[in-house]
């Protein structure tokens, strides 16, 4: 069976440099331009945040979309579900703006578009097959991968880290 | 027959007399352990009896019925967010009248018995009507609990030109803002000093008292309705403890709500207010259990028996039962006495854990600017966080709570407590 993919992390690669945030903020404009973006009203919002961490740590922050997503069982109004890929969407037709999710999501991660009165979060970009942040991050900070594949590859770095130190 | 109507499938091994799982009460606790039974248990058969005629809803949509903005059907539960399982058999109109838990069996009200292997009492509160305010059997007279109130409601407001809220809750506030759209002119009468005093201090509530103001609503505070005036038309009055009278044609009681327990009268069910729950949603004896307002649960930071009557809490509640129901033994976190989000007047605010801290040591920290304000509170020894309100900037909140919850040590992020700059990036990173 085919694992989903994910967004992971990589925050020792993050050099703070935003292109993950505007590459979001236009994937989800109705222009999906660069130009055309900074022009709409209201002004797209991005759904990946990036944290700044004394002295000098950046942290990239998306929706993990949770396996027991407190923010869709939390819900008063039925608008948070996950589709078939994993993805947990907000419905904003369904959504009151009530904000109880942003209430109960530990990680932040959940923004409130004021101009709607609505919710929003990262919905993985539907119509695209690399996520926008993803595709955008210049350092590899950002990766698109399957659990398995990514903590392979993770393991692996591991190995030859310490190989290296113990001067194999 | 039943009355009412049902739908749903029945489970395999399910007969006419018998369902492996009763849930009496089809609202957010029932709802969301018969889902999360149905998770772990594919087969054996899940019967909610609710007394409601409507199909499970989401109830805290129902002031949009008031206003018009939604229609009960956008509103069903079923097939909505996490609330997908299927072979969940429904009985509405259908009210259990009393629970033989030596034999394991229910009495419906006019439909005979059924036995159960696992029971869930999950009956939820009805409005809270103080009995000294004389006349509230009057025409025009509501306490918002049902979809049945709100559309009594919505009829109501189109021979009405002026509506009186007894209560400065936020229901009774959600009340008057869907009579507002309406076009109504809403007086909000509050005996507290101020509004939303179960959420917040008066001094905390200033900002959302200043965007309610403005929305036009008319709030009396520190008086009491003593009775309602009525003639064959309904409500034409509501009399008032300083001697006045204001002429209206509704009133919206928001006093607050009382468990739904008679139906255990006579049961050895343990009663104390509500049913008592364990530390595992069960109750004093085996194969019963509660969740949802009418469960006495405790509170996490200070263990403190409780009861809360929000939805989100009764979703949890009721999610950890069907887990111990279905056999997977879970023991429920507890729940904050207050832990609200919402928006009212265009002010987002978010209330949660120890927010009232007159009269002790607490450890208080407040900042106030023209359009946020937020207060967090430390226990005396300002080691850890214990509740936190905030107003028109609600940002990472739930990181608050989570900080909260789980009693965390807060030396090394009191700084970014304190100044609302916590984020998880600080958690991520481990330089904290």
């Amino acid at each position: 069976m085919s694992q989903p993919k994910e967004i992971f992390v990589k925050t020792d690669r993050c050099v703070g440099c935003l292109s993950c945030t505007i590459a979001c903020a236009v994937e989800h404009s109705k222009s999906k331009t660069l130009f055309g973006a900074i022009s709409e009203t209201p002004v797209p919002k991005s759904r990946v945040y990036v944290e700044w961490v004394e002295p000098d740590g950046k942290v990239p922050l998306v929706c993990r979309h949770c396996e027991e997503a407190p923010c869709m069982y939390a819900c008063i109004s039925g608008a948070i579900s996950r589709d078939e890929n994993g993805v947990v969407i907000t419905d904003t037709d369904k959504c009151i703006g009530c904000w109880t999710c942003v209430m109960v999501c530990p990680y932040g991660v959940i923004g409130r578009h004021l101009e709607e009165h609505k919710a929003y979060r990262c919905d993985r970009c539907p119509d695209r097959e690399i996520p926008a942040c993803v595709s955008a991050c210049p350092t590899g900070a950002l990766v698109y991968d399957t659990v398995d594949s990514f903590s392979g590859k993770v393991r692996k770095h591991a190995s030859r880290e310490l190989l290296r130190a113990e001067g194999g | 027959m039943h009355p009412g109507s049902c739908f749903g499938q029945k489970g395999d091994n399910v007969t006419e007399e018998k369902s492996k799982y009763i849930i009496v009460g089809g609202s957010a606790a029932g709802m969301a352990a018969a889902h999360t039974i149905r998770r772990h248990d594919r087969q054996g058969s899940v019967t909610v009896f609710s007394e409601e005629l409507d199909t499970p809803y989401f109830r805290p949509l129902i002031p949009f019925v008031v206003s018009g903005k939604k229609r009960a059907e956008d509103m069903v539960l079923s097939g909505c967010g996490p609330y997908t399982g299927r072979d969940i058999f429904v009985r509405t109109g259908a009210r259990v009248e009393s629970v033989n838990t030596a034999e394991k069996t229910v009495s419906v009200q006019g439909s005979g018995g059924l036995a159960y292997e696992k029971i869930l009492f999950a009956t939820g509160s009805r409005p809270y009507i103080p009995p000294e305010i004389k006349g509230t059997d009057a025409k025009g007279v509501f306490a918002l609990r049902t979809l049945a109130d709100a559309r009594n409601m919505a009829k109501r407001v189109e021979t009405s030109d002026h509506a009186v809220m007894l209560g400065g809750g936020l229901l009774n506030l959600k009340g008057a803002f869907a009579l507002l759209e309406r076009g109504l002119k809403v007086t909000l009468v509050v005996y507290s000093p101020e509004v939303l005093s179960q959420l917040m201090e008066p001094e905390d509530v200033f900002l959302i008292r200043k965007a309610l103001d403005r929305a036009g609503l008319k709030i009396k505070t520190g008086c009491a309705a003593t009775h309602i005036i009525s003639d064959r038309t309904g409500v034409t009055g509501v009399a008032l403890d300083h001697g006045g009278e204001m002429s209206c044609q509704m009133v919206c009681i928001g006093k607050g709500v009382r468990p739904n327990v008679e139906f255990l009268d006579g049961s050895n069910v343990r009663i104390d207010g509500g049913i008592v729950a364990d530390r595992y949603t069960a109750c004093n004896a085996p194969d019963m259990f509660a969740a949802g307002d009418v469960a006495v649960t405790f509170e996490p930071v200070s263990g403190d028996r409780i009861m809360t009557a929000l939805w989100t809490n009764a979703v949890e509640m009721g999610r950890c039962a069907g887990q111990n129901m279905a056999g997977i033994k879970t023991a429920y976190s507890g729940t904050f006495g207050i832990l609200n989000a919402t928006q009212v007047a265009a002010e987002p605010f978010v209330s949660m854990g120890v927010v009232h801290t007159t009269d002790h040591d607490f450890e208080i920290y407040r900042h106030a600017t023209d359009t946020t304000y937020r207060k967090v509170v430390f226990n005396p020894e300002g080691t850890r966080l214990i509740g936190a309100v905030f107003i028109g900037d609600i940002t990472n909140a739930g990181l608050y709570r989570y900080v909260i919850r789980e009693k965390m040590p807060v030396m090394h992020i009191k700084r970014y407590i304190i100044d609302h700059t916590l984020h998880y990036g600080r958690f991520m990173t481990g330089k904290i």
